[in-house]
């Protein structure tokens, strides 16, 4: 696996971590362990992110590196075959 | 409103074209159990959800259906791509190709197409959380006969993360129910 879909596997790793933890919190909104679980991951996959994007591009349309070309449109998007 | 992030919930990477299990999962996509359907049912349903619980739940499941709905289409996609058409036929999956190609439809695997039909929404919260506990059990048993005829192991990985949601979100609606349950129950004694 080439560095950018192990850190991209990365980010999706804690991302699902913090989905599945919001569902959870959503029922359990006192539960102070989900809470601390929460805001553990939070901090990773923010880390993660700011490391991605400066190298590979915009994860999101929020996101503007310092170029004079509108990255956001570039493949590979989610659907595409790595090999293609 | 949403925004997008450019990745999928879960790693999806077919290599092997698998033309009939495409057809077979794309029931996921816009059958009577598939997560479109749940999506729109749980995003239509949380207008009238009464406690700030049961909005948040309908509200991030039906959420995260549609995501679930990415990854199906995501899989019909890599398991039909570039597939020559006399092999399609070959497959006995030509009915789907002289209509659509080898695009993605929101149909099921009959070919029968999405409705929303397949979904109710009702004021009431106790029979739309009822529903929902039914639909994700429903979605449950399909990915079960999904992973029973994959034999490919990088379909049945992510079948197995989606079936595993499906668990998950069946326990998050039974706690919304209860919630919702007590809280009319206390209103009813004021
Ligand atoms: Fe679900």
């Amino acid at each position: 696996m080439d560095e950018q879909t192990t850190l991209l596997e990365q980010i999706m790793a804690y991302d699902f971590a913090l989905y599945d933890l919001q569902l959870f919190l959503n029922t359990h909104p006192s539960d102070t362990n989900a809470l601390r679980d929460y805001k553990m991951a939070l901090e990773q996959s923010e880390n993660l992110r700011r490391q991605y994007q400066s190298k590979y591009g915009p994860l999101t349309a929020r996101y503007l590196p310092n170029t004079t070309c509108w990255q956001w449109i570039n493949d590979p998007w989610p659907w595409n075959n790595k090999e293609v | 409103m949403w925004f997008y992030d450019k990745k999928t919930q879960y790693p999806i990477k077919i290599t092997k074209p698998d033309p009939r299990m495409a057809i077979a999962i794309l029931t996921q996509y816009g059958g009577p159990n598939g997560e479109l359907a749940a999506s729109l049912r749980y995003l239509s349903q949380r207008f009238s959800m009464p406690t700030k619980e049961a909005k948040a739940t309908l509200n991030d499941i039906g959420t995260e259906e549609l995501a679930h709905l990415e990854m199906i289409g995501t899989m019909v996609h890599q398991l039909m791509d570039k597939v020559p058409p006399k092999e399609l036929e070959k497959l006995h999956v030509d009915t789907n190709y002289v209509i659509h190609g080898r695009a993605v439809y929101p149909s099921d695997s009959n070919g029968v197409p999405f409705t929303a039909a397949y979904i109710e929404s009702m004021e009431d919260p106790i029979a739309n959380l009822n529903e929902d506990l039914a639909a994700e059990e429903k979605a449950r048993a399909t990915y079960d006969y999904l992973i029973n005829i994959a034999d490919d192991p990088d379909v049945i990985d992510p079948l197995r993360f989606l079936r595993e949601r499906e668990v998950v979100h069946y326990q998050r609606f039974g706690e919304t129910l209860r919630i919702v349950q007590e809280t009319m129950g206390r209103k009813k004694f004021y």
